[in-house]
Parts: structure tokens; C-alpha cells; sequence
């Protein structure tokens, strides 16, 4: 019974209503650390983070179905939900932040060495929320006919939590080393 | 410790160490494979003793009724024989839901509804027919099923004992009573029976079975002779075997056109059998007394495959058609006992024809087939009055108490012995248990036998009684077959912790020989780390692939799930490649091949549909395997252009590309083009040109052992020739595999030579970034862990399933078609790996690649052994689950065979590769 009820939860957020919920909050929020800050404009970042949305959201969706996603009609429109989910954790807050600077993505993304603190802000919950999505898949293929065990919702369960925890250990991180430097400083 | 004391003093790398390690590796998994599996595939003893018509004055049943009437011969054996003449229709692979109603299922498909005339006479209320499900019990093939009907016993996986060479059942089973009580039998159809049964039937048609393209041959073998069959009077018994659907099925799939036309045919078949049938039922005449049994063997998934336990598998289905009317209708108690037909159909048979029960049997008769056709006595003074029937049925019941009795005395008569004679028997408390339930049922019925004269107020206390009576015995057969499930095969469990320490012992020693190659290659002097981001990533894939086999969900989806795996690791590369900004085209490439491999691994476990209506696209779709196999030969052609190697092994390269040609020209033959090629090639249609690429793969690998003999190389050249000798034995390795794997094959070897290729490639990333600083292992884990799952992955490309592998393979072309793509091409085509894009003349520098080569040999068998360890412990932990014969165990022998073929290739390969330094 509770798990149904989860379930059903869960089916809501993927079906885009959380999407809706986040990307506002993520692009509005994002885009106020923007790195260039004296280049572009507070609007210009707001819609950077715009555009970042449906790129990322193909290089995940493009990412799940080489990892086995189900294709289909009746499966697009989750996919989709979903695909556009994880450019919010991913995505969205680089773009807005880094905008078009390809060596900042490269070295965010692809060597994993966060400096300052936004860094450390977009990095960690990015990788959380997709190792938190590539452990999700696991349970997929049991036998317990759960509604949960369908695509994309355990992947998105997986995803929330690698996020949430991605978002918590940046802040501690922030967190220390603020005040490791407070003790530089002192 | 030895072998790493002995490992020091020998210079590794070379064949003769390298060789010495391999095989020590081997042997100590053929040990302790052999171990485990004596303790696990355990199978039931058979018992020599046959029952003998003269028995049945041991039971306590008393002495069979002599016959009412007089005027049959008098003599009765065990039961009263109930009908005088039997014809079993066997169908191969009958689904159940090709028989049942459409009505019967939630959704109507296309190949429901199709056995018309059986539904006809089932649903007539006048006629005594019947539609039954039945259950078989895995393993579901024919062999198997056609010993577990004829015997009534329980078939283990192997039947070890006689299912190697000669089939023939040595075990008393249904023909051979039916033989030695004077029945006369005829066969038709499958040539199984005839093995199974060399020297029983009175006359026999068989036809071959074993070439599965065939629809049609033993379909009309089995009708010219059936109905002419139907008219003579010299046979008691007919078996009639068609297969047309299981090869239909095979070929197809259940979703065809070929499946509906088939079981069209069969309709019509059995309307005409049925018509003759009646024709001849009346008074006198030949089928007066005639039984019809309509009966499938096992069932078929929608692919047509079958051999496993799950549902569509084992779900098939008996009809039966007395050909006299029935008298009584069973009270619906009865009903639900109908569920293992096929355990119970040796038993039921014999007491219906009145013979001894086969000595192995443990079904039972079963209530509702021996209703609609043991309730046919006394026709005569049949009469619907309700006192009558009530009477009729007191009177069946009466029969059925009887035929029980007798049917239970022998399933116990069974039991005692197999416990006393066999080695491993029933546990203590079962046997107790079960004697319990017997000496119930038998004292009941003493009790019975008291009250047995029944007068009219008796009658009702009567009729209880007798019920109760039938459900005792029903319940003791009942828990002897269950028993029987459980117990028949009885693992020991001694044996099966042995062999698994040894393989564990085995992986340890791997794992020592594998540190020790890696300490001895990195220089002292340098600072080194062991431990790479690679070697951490390969050995969580690995573990949690080998993990997923504990649970039955992932070995059902395994395909996806390795898959998954190698997507995963080839985007962790993808990744690398971005961040050190090298070869991103080829790891791009690797992640969309990956992705192509998983849409075929999904497309694969359906049958190829129908063909389009569209000419032109037929021609295509015919003519498309043609394209990868002129990129192949073209590959193979620029090889041996570009290549200052042995003659020898440009000689039998260049035999390869002959037989690539030979190919598309027996492709361009079978398909729908034939008709506008050239009459002179008619004489090499059909099987001349296969034979003759088999005969040229086997020529062309006698050249080769050979060439190795008199070739002497030069260490500084050893790398160049490596990568050629290994172009050389895939390519022969794979044209074979071609023509076998069908017209995907060329598809799968283009996706393996470019999968090879890309590995190879993407392993050049990490030796650039890192070859001063890690060791082989740190380098190597990443690539050959790749390797071995993009092999896993063709495997399920070519569309294999484990559940259709059969244990004992027919031929060795199977074992070559199963594991041609997942374990002989890239075990052998491994050096690639190490050798590809080697440059260096330098000797030292060959002899640094020895050992790499070794090292990767070293890794590719662990990895192997580790995956096959845990199939090994998921066996151990779910030996007592449901589909412990339907998925465990075909996946354990599929592992096992495989792990011991990759390791005898390993030892091939060293003899074949290395070199003495």
C-alpha cells in the first residue's frame, strides 16, 4: 500500500510538475553565482540555463537509451519528463553558471576538479544524481512487479537521492572550507 | 607458494610457462567442475526390474473382476482393459493455448482457434471428448518428454547412463508392456521413437527429425500414412508424431504465417482421422472401442523455443475421444486433478488398456481420462434415470477405488525397492510419512471391503466411503509424486562444496599468478601505482555482473543487463576520452555501437517476422547479409596486402575470403533471386556448398597447425605475426560460424571485428597516459573486461537463449553455432588486443608484450572464472528453487562448458602464440 502510494507520488514527479517546480528555482538561483558576472547580464544567464535545459536533456535521454531505456511511443513522454529532470540537476545549473565556456565544462565534467565553491555547488549533486540513476536502474529488472520498478521511476528515485546527497556534501564542503579558511585567516 | 617459487625460476612469456599455467588452470577446473556437477546433476537410478502381469496377485487389492460380459478373452491383467484399441496423435511443441478455446484466454491472438474440429467434438454433449491441460515437467525437449510419458517417470537433466550414444530406454516403460502383453504397435512420424525403441513397433515409418528447416517431411510422411493405418486391423496401438509446429516454431516462431498454415493442416488431418474413426465405430466394427489421444509433448514460448520450465513450456495439452458414448459424468471433485497429465499418462494409459503399469511409474490414473473412457461398460443398459446414474457412478467409482489400489501398491512396490537398491534413496521421515498415508488408504479400504455389499440405505454411507477411499489413494500418489520432484534429485552436497572450493582455490591462484606477472613487469625504480581508476571501474563491473547471477530476475535479462554494463564502462571511457581529449571519435563510436548491440540484443529475442509484401524490398533483405561480408573479405583482402608475413597464412587468409564468396553465393541461391540464376548452379544448391566450407575451415585449420610446426620465428617479429596468425585462425573460424548462425552472422562478425577494433584503439588512450607510471593489470583490466562483456553481448545478438540449448549437444556444429561468437572468436583473437599497432622490432620489447599478452590471457580467465564461480554459487544457494531445471541449471552447463572451452582455447592460443624466449 505505501509503496503504491509512493509510487504514485513519484509517478507526478515524473510526470513534470517537479520539472516545473525546479527549473525556475534552479535557473533563477544559478544564474546570480554566474561566473562571467561582468561580462553578461543576470537575464543573459537566466537564459543560458533555459537553453542548457533541452541540450542536456537529449545527451540524457541519449545516455539512458544506450544504457537499455525502453523506446517507444508510450515511453516518450516519461523519457522524456525524466530526461528533462536530470538536465535540471546537471545542465542547467552549468550552463547558467559557466554558459559556453568549454573549459570550465571540461574540467567540471570531465576531470572532476571543482575549485571554489560553486564549483563544488554544481559538481557533486551533478555526479550524485547520475550515479544515484545508475544504481536506481538496478531493482528494474526484479521480478516484483512493483509500479515503482517501471521506467524511469526508481531511476528518478535514484537520481533525487544521489542528488540530495551530492547537494549536502557540497555544502559541508562549502562549510569547511570556510572555515578552514577562517582559520587561515586568523 | 610452489607455483609462485616455480614461477620465479622460469622465464614467463614463454610457451612452454605459459602453457604449463594455462593447463594448470584447466585442470583444476575440469576437477572441480567434475566434482560439483557428479553432486548436482545427480540423476534418479534406473531400476532393471519390469512388472509382470503375474504381480498383481501381491497386492492387497484382491484379483482383478473377470470381464461380465464373458465374451472378451477372459483374461484380464491388472485392470480391466477399457478400451481395445488406442491412437496417440503426438503433436510437437503444442502450446496449450493452440487447443484451448480462444474464449479460455484474455486476449485472442492469431494462432488461437486454429484445432477447430477438437473444440467441435469437445463441446458436443453427446460425444465423449474431452480438452485437458496438462503439465509437463521440465526439462522440455522431446527426448526427454517422450522417456518421462513412456515410463511415467520423472526424466532428470541428464540422464547419465544412456543418453550418451544410444538412446534407447532401458527402463520398463508403456510400449515395452504393451510389447510383452501381446499388443501390436505402430509408429509413424519422428524418428525419435525409433530410437528410443529400436525393437518394438510391429511396423514403423520414421522420418528424420534433425534438420529443423524441414516443415514439411515428417508432417507428410505421417499423413500418407496415417489414414490408410486407420483402415487395417493388424495394430492395437498407433503413435502418430508430427512436428511440423516445433520446427514451424523453431524457424518462425508461434506469431507466422508458416505456424497458422500447419496447424490448418492438422485440423484438417484430425477431421478426416475423426471422420474415419466414426465411419468405423459401430457394433463390430474396427473402432468400436477406440480411444483417440491428441496430445502435445511440451509447449513453446512465442519464439518457438522450449527445453526450460516456464509457463508456455510446460503447458500443453491432452484430447481425448472415446469412441463410444459416455455413460456417466464425474462428480467435479475430480476436476482439478487434471494438472499432470503427463506424469500421470503411462499409468492411465496401461489401466485403460488393461496392462501392467511400467515398473518406474509414478503417476496415477488419472480420474478424469479414465472417467470419460472407463465409464463406457455396459452400454447396453445405459439409462438417464437419476437412480440409474447414481448407481453407474457408484459402480465407476467402484472401478476407479479398485485401479487406484493397484496403482498405488505399485508406485509403493516402486518406491521400497528404489530406496533399498539405490545408493542415495528417500529420506527416512519421507519414506515413514508416505508409508503412513499408505497402510491409511489401505486399511480404509479393508474396512470398505466389510461393507462392500450394498443395500439401498448402505448405498449412501457407500458412496461416501468410496470417496473417501479415492482421495486417500489420491493423496498418497499425490505425495509420492511430490516426493518424487523434490527427491529424485538428491544433491550431495559434499561433492558440491568440494568442487566449489576448488574453483575457488583456482581463482585465488589466478589471482596470485596475476600479482606476481604485474611485480615482476614494473620497474622497481619508477614510482608506480597499481591501482588505477580502471582497474577499480573493471572490477566492480565485473562483481556486479557476477553478483546479478544469485538472482533469477537478472539471468532472464541477462542480455540487458551486460549490456547495461559494457554501456556503462564504454561511456566511462567516452568520458576519459574527453578528458585527455584523444581518440573521442572512436570511443563515440564504441558507445553507438554499444547502443546498436542492445537494439539487436532486444530485436534478437524475436523470430525474423514475415517477410514485406514489397518484391523489391524482399530482394534487399535478402541480399543485405552480403554487404558486411564483402567489408569483411575487404578487411581481410587489405590484411594480407599490406603484410610481409608467411605465405602460408596469406594462403589460408585468402581460403577464408573463397569461402566468404562461396557464401553469398549460397545466399544468393536459397533466396528469392534463385529463380532468375543461371541453371548451372543448381547442382551446388542445397547442401554441396556448406559441406564444402566446412571441409575447407577444417583443412585450413590442419594448415595452420602445420605452419606451426615448421615455422621458426623471429622474436623481433613476433608481434606483426601474432596479428597475423590471429586474422588468420578468426577468419577460418568465422566462416564457419557464418553459415551457421544464419544470415545475421555476417552482422554480428562485422559488430565483433569492429567492437575488437575499437577496444583495441581505446586501450592505446590509457597506454599513452599512462605506461611509464601503472602496471599490466592497471592497464590491461579495463580493455579485456570490455572484451569479455561486448563477447557476452554477441552472444545475445545472435538472438541464443539458454533455455534452447540442449545439454547434450546433437552435433558439434551446435556447440560451435552456441559458442562460436561469445567464446571462440574472442578468446582467440585476443593477442589483437595486445599486439595491434605494434611497431617496435626490438626484442625486448617482444618480449615485454609476451608477458602482456600473457597477463591478458591471465585476466580474460579470471574474469571467466570469477562470473562462472558465482553461477556456480547461485546454483548452491537456489538448488531447491522452482526453476532451479528450467533457468539454473542451462545456464550452469552453459557456463561450465563455456568456461572450460575458454580455457582449453587459452591453452590453444598459448601453444599457438607464444614463442620460446
Amino acid at each position: 500500500m505505501k509503496n503504491k502510494k509512493k509510487g504514485h507520488n513519484i509517478k507526478d514527479i515524473t510526470r513534470g510538475d517537479a520539472v516545473l517546480i525546479e527549473v525556475p528555482v534552479v535557473v533563477l538561483l544559478y544564474s546570480l553565482f554566474r561566473k562571467d558576472m561582468n561580462q553578461s547580464s543576470y537575464l543573459k544567464a537566466v537564459a543560458r540555463g533555459l537553453l542548457g535545459l533541452p541540450v542536456g536533456a537529449v545527451v540524457h535521454a541519449l545516455g539512458a537509451i544506450v544504457l537499455g531505456a525502453p523506446v517507444g511511443t508510450q515511453y516518450f513522454l516519461r523519457t522524456l519528463n525524466w530526461s528533462l529532470l536530470m538536465s535540471t540537476f546537471t545542465f542547467v545549473p552549468a550552463a547558467s553558471v559557466y554558459g559556453s565556456s568549454w573549459v570550465d565544462w571540461h574540467r567540471i565534467f570531465a576531470q572532476t576538479k571543482p575549485i571554489g565553491s560553486i564549483d563544488y555547488m554544481i559538481c557533486l549533486p551533478a555526479h550524485g544524481a547520475v550515479i544515484g540513476g545508475w544504481f536506481g536502474a538496478w531493482p528494474m529488472p526484479l521480478d516484483w512487479e512493483r509500479t515503482w520498478q517501471e521506467w524511469p521511476i526508481c531511476v528518478t528515485y535514484g537520481a533525487i537521492i544521489g542528488y540530495l546527497v551530492g547537494m549536502l556534501a557540497s555544502f559541508c564542503s562549502a562549510v569547511f572550507r570556510v572555515s578552514s579558511q577562517h582559520v587561515k585567516g586568523d | 607458494m610452489a607455483v609462485t617459487e616455480w614461477w620465479k625460476n622460469t622465464s614467463c612469456g614463454g610457451r612452454r610457462s605459459a602453457f604449463m599455467v594455462f593447463f594448470l588452470v584447466l585442470l583444476l577446473h575440469c576437477i572441480a567442475i567434475l566434482l560439483f556437477t557428479s553432486g548436482f546433476l545427480l540423476t534418479r537410478t534406473e531400476l532393471p526390474h519390469h512388472s509382470q502381469c503375474s504381480d498383481v496377485s501381491q497386492s492387497p487389492c484382491g484379483l482383478p473382476d473377470r470381464s461380465p460380459q464373458g465374451d472378451h478373452d477372459g483374461v484380464t491383467c491388472w485392470t480391466k482393459p477399457a478400451v481395445d484399441r488406442l491412437v496417440i496423435i503426438v503433436l510437437d511443441a503444442l502450446r496449450f493455448d493452440f487447443v484451448a478455446p480462444s474464449t479460455f484466454f484474455e486476449e485472442k491472438k492469431p494462432w488461437m482457434d486454429k484445432l477447430q474440429v477438437l473444440h467441435k467434438f469437445a463441446s458436443e454433449s453427446e460425444s465423449a471428448a474431452r480438452i485437458f491441460k496438462a503439465i509437463a515437467d521440465p526439462p522440455t525437449t522431446s527426448l526427454q518428454r517422450l522417456k518421462g510419458l513412456t515410463t511415467g517417470g520423472l526424466p532428470t537433466f541428464i540422464d547419465i547412463g544412456n543418453s550418451f550414444g544410444a538412446p534407447a530406454i532401458v527402463e520398463d516403460n508403456l510400449i515395452h508392456q504393451l510389447v510383452q502383453n501381446g499388443k501390436r504397435v505402430v509408429m509413424m512420424g519422428d524418428d525419435t521413437w525409433t530410437q528410443l525403441f529400436p525393437h518394438h513397433f510391429n511396423k514403423s515409418y520414421p522420418y528424420p527429425s534433425f534438420n529443423v528447416k524441414d516443415l514439411d517431411t515428417v508432417d507428410n510422411g505421417c499423413i500418407s500414412h496415417l489414414i490408410p493405418t486407420l483402415y487395417d486391423d493388424d495394430w492395437d496401438v498407433l503413435i502418430a508424431h508430427f512436428l511440423g509446429v516445433d520446427h514451424a516454431g523453431h524457424i518462425f516462431g508461434v506469431d507466422s504465417v508458416q505456424m497458422i498454415e500447419k496447424l490448418q493442416q492438422y485440423n484438417e488431418q484430425l477431421e478426416k482421422v475423426v471422420e474415419v474413426l466414426q465411419s468405423q465405430a459401430g457394433r463390430g466394427s474396427l473402432h468400436e472401442n477406440t480411444l483417440l489421444l491428441v496430445m502435445g509433448d511440451h509447449g513453446q514460448t512465442i519464439n518457438g523455443d522450449h527445453g526450460g520450465g516456464s509457463a508456455e513450456e510446460v503447458d500443453t495439452s491432452i484430447f481425448a475421444m472415446s469412441l463410444r458414448k459416455p455413460s456417466i459424468t464425474v462428480p467435479p471433485e475430480f476436476d482439478a486433478s487434471s494438472l499432470h497429465l503427463q506424469l500421470d499418462f503411462a499409468a492411465t494409459v496401461s489401466a485403460l488398456l488393461g496392462i501392467p503399469f511400467p515398473y518406474g511409474s509414478i503417476g496415477r490414473v488419472n480420474p478424469m481420462l479414465y472417467a470419460l473412457v472407463a465409464g463406457t461398460w455396459n452400454l447396453e443398459d445405459y439409462d438417464m434415470s437419476s437412480s440409474q446414474s447414481q448407481l453407474k457412478l457408484e459402480e465407476w467409482m467402484h472401478n476407479y477405488a479398485k485401479v487406484l489400489c493397484i496403482n498405488s501398491w505399485q508406485v509403493k512396490k516402486y518406491i521400497d525397492v528404489y530406496t533399498a537398491s539405490s545408493v542415495i534413496g528417500f529420506s527416512v521421515d519421507d519414506l515413514k510419512h508416505v508409508a503412513d498415508m499408505y497402510a491409511q488408504a489401505v486399511n480404509w479400504s479393508d474396512s470398505l471391503h466389510d461393507v462392500a455389499s450394498c443395500k439401498d440405505e448402505a448405498c449412501r454411507t457407500s458412496f461416501d466411503a468410496l470417496k473417501k477411499q479415492i482421495d486417500l489413494y489420491s493423496n498418497f500418489l499425490a505425495s509420492v509424486a511430490e516426493l518424487a520432484r523434490t527427491k529424485f534429485t538428491e544433491f550431495n552436497l559434499r561433492m558440491m562444496g568440494i568442487g566449489f572450493g576448488i574453483l575457488l582455490i583456482s581463482i585465488f591462484i589466478h589471482v596470485l599468478v596475476i600479482k606476481r606477472v604485474d611485480d615482476i613487469t614494473v620497474f622497481p625504480s619508477r614510482e608506480t601505482s597499481s591501482v588505477s581508476f580502471g582497474l577499480i571501474v573493471s572490477c566492480t563491473i565485473v562483481t556486479a555482473r557476477a553478483c546479478s547471477f544469485l538472482s533469477n530476475s537478472y539471468i532472464l535479462e541477462e542480455g540487458k543487463m551486460t549490456n547495461f554494463l559494457l554501456a556503462s564502462i564504454g561511456m566511462l571511457g567516452l568520458r576519459h576520452s574527453i578528458m585527455t581529449k584523444k581518440m573521442i571519435f572512436e570511443a563515440t563510436a564504441f558507445v553507438f555501437l554499444i547502443s546498436i548491440l542492445r537494439f539487436t540484443i532486444e530485436l534478437g529475442l524475436s523470430k525474423p517476422q514475415e517477410v514485406l509484401d514489397f518484391h523489391s524490398w524482399m530482394y534487399v533483405a535478402d541480399l543485405m547479409p552480403i554487404v558486411p561480408l564483402i567489408i569483411l573479405a575487404c578487411l581481410l583482402y587489405k590484411s594480407i596486402a599490406c603484410s610481409s608475413c608467411n605465405r602460408l597464412l596469406k594462403f589460408v587468409i585468402t581460403g577464408s575470403i573463397f569461402s566468404y564468396i562461396l557464401l553469398a553465393l549460397h545466399w544468393t541461391l536459397e533466396s528469392n533471386l534463385s529463380s532468375m540464376t543461371p541453371l548451372i548452379f543448381d547442382g551446388i544448391k542445397g547442401n554441396f556448398i556448406p559441406r564444402a566450407i566446412y571441409i575447407m575451415g577444417i583443412a585450413q585449420l590442419l594448415s595452420l597447425a602445420v605452419l606451426q610446426f615448421f615455422e621458426e620465428v623471429e622474436i623481433s617479429k613476433w608481434g606483426e605475426m601474432a596479428v597475423m596468425k590471429a586474422v588468420a585462425i578468426l577468419s577460418v573460424w568465422s566462416s564457419t560460424l557464418m553459415i551457421l548462425s544464419g544470415k545475421q552472422g555476417p552482422w554480428i562478425a562485422l559488430a565483433s571485428v569492429v567492437g575488437g577494433w575499437l577496444i583495441s584503439r581505446l586501450k592505446g588512450l590509457e597506454q599513452d597516459n599512462k605506461n611509464a607510471t601503472t602496471g599490466l593489470l592497471a592497464l590491461y583490466s579495463s580493455p579485456v573486461t570490455q572484451w569479455s562483456l561486448l563477447a557476452s553481448c554477441l552472444f545475445f545478438c545472435s538472438g541464443h537463449w539458454f533455455d534452447e540449448f540442449t545439454i547434450i549437444p546433437q552435433a558439434i556444429l551446435l556447440t560451435i553455432e552456441t559458442y562460436g561468437f561469445s567464446h571462440i572468436l574472442p578468446t582467440l583473437g585476443l593477442p589483437i588486443l595486445v599486439a595491434y599497432k605494434y611497431s617496435s622490432n626490438e626484442a625486448k620489447q617482444t618480449r615485454q608484450s609476451l608477458i602482456q599478452l600473457f597477463q591478458v590471457y591471465l585476466i580474460y580467465g579470471l574474469i571467466m572464472a570469477v562470473t562462472t564461480t558465482f553461477t556456480v554459487l547461485c546454483v548452491i544457494i537456489q538448488k531447491r528453487h522452482l526453476m532451479v531445471w528450467g533457468l539454473f541449471a542451462p545456464k550452469f552447463v552453459f557456463d561450465v562448458v563455456g568456461l572450460i572451452l575458454t580455457d582449453a582455447l587459452i591453452c590453444v592460443s598459448s601453444v599457438f602464440y607464444f614463442i620460446q624466449t
